[in-house]
């Protein structure tokens, strides 16, 4: 059927090319144009059905009835998976020209307004990843993978993650692994690892005081087999013994206020499960509603390649002899996975590397336009901007120093369509995850921009390009002057400046605080004299009206000015530095 | 031995400058951040010329003013640093006794000029 359809489709083709080649377009009377559009229409609703309704066509007559069922549910999951896909897309669009508004200048109400935007798109889309990551699973398009990896490292790694998340609580995280839990096992490490942040996770999300425990240990052992339980214990609100029933349905949360007071769109544990099942394992809750919640999994590993003497060596040498080779390379990394980020980013710092993680394309390109990127990792599958996207924007920027910084992609799935999407944004590499340490580090060498190569040729060509905002520029030449050319004061001088425009930022920071506004008036006038002194009019203006906004007690417009002077500011002292480097050098 | 100049302002990155400068001038410098060691400076030793920043922490410009010439009796030569925009408070430091003030941004080189016009009266 699948066949008969897509010939239905190249029928529907032919006919249209035919439509076409027979009535010239000057000659086009009414009802020839008629028919030409009614081909159209007709092509594109056949078009739509076929993308649509992916399989149903070659499901639904010739199978039992059982059969049909279940068949009939995995395409609906790939359905949900397909349209959730393309619900993206828009959605990432309002999310961008949400960003983009907000650098607008706005009112206050309109500042409100987008951020609600902002908001409720962001939580949309997390609701559609969610939905697609579950009807992934389900149906089955989930890459599982079965490699050797380090289990204790690996949960070492995943509480390292989670004490980031507990910032303002006081939780104890204990991890308590017993011994006779492999270190190497052969399995699905991120798999797992998405399994204990999920519930470690719901753990932060629930627990006010107290502990939450991750216990490891061996449950039963075969020769190599294992079967390992992890149990995640937490002093949280629990769960009544009810709600622990439905806990497991998609979209169930316990109460129907749990998701407005804790967030979340109820699907995390549904998911969990959906993993835990298709690797073969199983889960359970115990809760008692006020006094914690205990969620343990046990799941079947096998031992891995209990070399870990061999692998710490081979790691030492690749770090100590290769690693080198990237030492002082500064590199931007896009990956939306917390666990992988910390993953490259331990690496590349042990090879020598700065590295910039925990970034967006604002955040990106700000780098990218004020430091000597040598490359950028971009993940392609991250959930809001995706790495396309992000790639796109930087190989389209007017910036010729941002444009042209090597990109390497990676991704756990690589297609053809991808591969081609890669070629035409300009995308210069990828890596299919998950990669080795080798592959990594020359995949980096082989496209990392050669530094010396480039440097003054890239100068040149940018100098007339970059169009600075007015409040960014910087003039050092005046000062020298009046430095009578001793580049020792002018060093000492801006070194000066640049404490008053921190003193300035810690002193609004404070007083915005309690709208002590004659103290802000105070501190922006004392600021004046700088900015005036290394020629920066735009910036010199903008405190100008601050301090106005101050004396004229209109606190919401010093807040917004402070705003634009925080995100400014940043890029002034880049290029402050810049035009001293050039005096420095002369 | 050149002549002294007691700088007083609270800005260090001008102060600097001036400071630089002034040296390089060939005068002496001494230079105080706040009003209240100004005042202490001033009980025991009378610079040739009195440079001040009209906005000062503990004791303004205005006040020093009034300090040198009513309380000390001096006639010091003063030049006030202020701001644009306050037109009102050089009013009242010429009113006081002030002899110039040059407005911010300061210009090195014309406050130099001014300075030695005001010693060499």
């Amino acid at each position: 059927m699948a066949i008969s359809k897509s010939k239905d489709l190249l029928s529907q083709l032919s006919q249209l090319e035919r439509t076409v080649g027979e009535y010239s377009f000057e000659d086009l009377n009414a009802h020839e144009a008629k028919a030409l559009k009614d081909s159209f229409n007709s092509f594109r609703s056949s078009l739509e059905k076929h993308i649509y309704t992916p399989n149903l066509g070659e499901i639904l007559p010739e199978r039992t009835e059982n059969n049909v069922i279940n068949k009939k549910e995995v395409s609906e999951k790939q359905f949900i998976a397909h349209v959730s896909h393309e619900i993206r897309t828009p959605l990432n669009s309002i999310i961008g020209f949400a960003n983009l508004l907000k650098d607008e200048k706005l009112t206050q109400g309109q500042h409100k307004k987008v951020d609600a935007i902002q908001f409720a798109s962001n939580t949309l889309l997390k609701l559609i990843n969610e939905v697609l990551e579950y009807s992934k699973i389900s149906s089955g398009n989930n890459n599982f993978e079965t490699v050797d990896f380090n289990l204790h490292s690996l949960l070492k790694d995943v509480m390292f993650l989670c004490e980031t998340l507990i910032l303002d609580r006081k939780i104890e995280l204990l991890l308590d692994i017993d011994e006779d839990v492999p270190k190497i096992v052969k399995g699905d490490p991120s798999k797992l690892s998405q399994i204990l942040l999920n519930l470690l996770g719901n753990s932060v999300k629930f627990v006010e005081k107290g502990y939450i425990k991750l216990e490891v240990f061996t449950k039963k052992r075969k020769g190599n087999d294992f079967l390992i339980e992890f149990s995640v214990a937490d002093t949280g609100i629990g769960i009544s013994e009810e709600k622990i029933e439905t806990i497991f349905n998609g979209y169930a949360q316990a109460e129907n206020d749990t998701s407005k007071k804790y967030g979340g769109t109820g699907l995390g544990l549904t998911i969990t499960k959906e993993i835990i099942d298709k690797l073969g394992g199983e889960i359970n809750i115990d809760s008692t509603v006020n006094s914690g919640t205990t969620v343990s999994f046990v799941m079947p590993y096998t031992l891995g390649a209990n070399s870990s003497s061999y692998q710490k060596s081979i790691k030492k040498s690749t770090s100590t002899k290769d690693g080198k080779i990237l030492a002082g390379t500064e590199i931007l990394v896009f990956e939306d996975n917390k666990m992988n980020e910390h993953l490259i980013v331990e690496q590349l710092t042990q090879w020598g590397c700065t590295v910039h993680a925990d970034i967006d394309l604002d955040k990106g390109l700000y780098l990218l336009s004020s430091r000597k990127i040598d490359l950028i990792l971009m993940d392609l599958k991250m959930p809001g901007q995706n790495g396309f996207e992000v790639s796109k924007a930087i190989r389209n920027h007017k910036n010729n120093k941002v444009s042209s910084v090597p990109i390497v992609a990676f991704s756990a799935d690589f297609t053809e369509q991808d591969s081609k999407d890669c070629k035409e944004i300009g995308i210069d590499d990828f890596l299919l995850k998950p990669y080795t340490l080798d592959e990594l580090l020359n995949t980096i060498v082989k496209n990392k921009e050669d530094k010396k190569e480039h440097t003054d040729f890239s100068l040149i060509l940018q100098k007339p390009m970059i169009e600075p905002k007015e409040t960014t520029v910087v003039d050092l030449t005046y000062l020298l002057k009046d430095c009578f050319g001793e580049v020792d004061m002018l060093n000492e001088l801006v070194k000066l400046f640049k404490l008053n425009a921190i003193e300035f930022i810690g002193n609004v920071k404070i007083n915005i605080k309690t709208q002590n506004l004659k103290e802000i008036a105070m501190s922006a006038h004392k600021l004046k004299a700088g900015f005036a002194m290394i020629k920066a009019d735009g910036m010199r203006n903008l405190i100008v009206e601050l301090e106005s906004c101050c004396k004229t007690n209109q606190p919401e417009k010093v807040k917004d000015l402070y705003e634009i002077f925080l995100k400014d500011y940043p890029l002034l002292e880049d290029n402050l530095n810049k035009n001293l480097e050039l005096m420095n050098k002369k | 031995m050149g002549n002294r100049v007691l700088l007083a302002d609270d800005d260090q990155l001008l102060a600097s400058l001036l400071n630089f400068r002034l040296k390089k001038g060939g005068y002496q410098v001494h230079h105080s951040s706040n009003g209240k060691e100004v005042k202490e400076y001033l009980q025991n030793e009378m610079p040739d010329i009195i440079v001040s920043d009209i906005m000062m922490p503990y004791c303004s410009g205005i006040e020093l003013i009034d300090y040198v010439r009513n309380e000390l009796k001096s006639k010091t030569p003063i030049i006030i640093i202020s701001s644009a925009g306050n037109e009102q408070n050089v009013l009242t430091a010429f009113e006081l006794g002030a002899n110039d003030f040059i407005t911010k941004p300061v210009s090195p080189t014309e406050l130099l000029v001014r300075i030695a016009r005001e010693i060499n009266k």
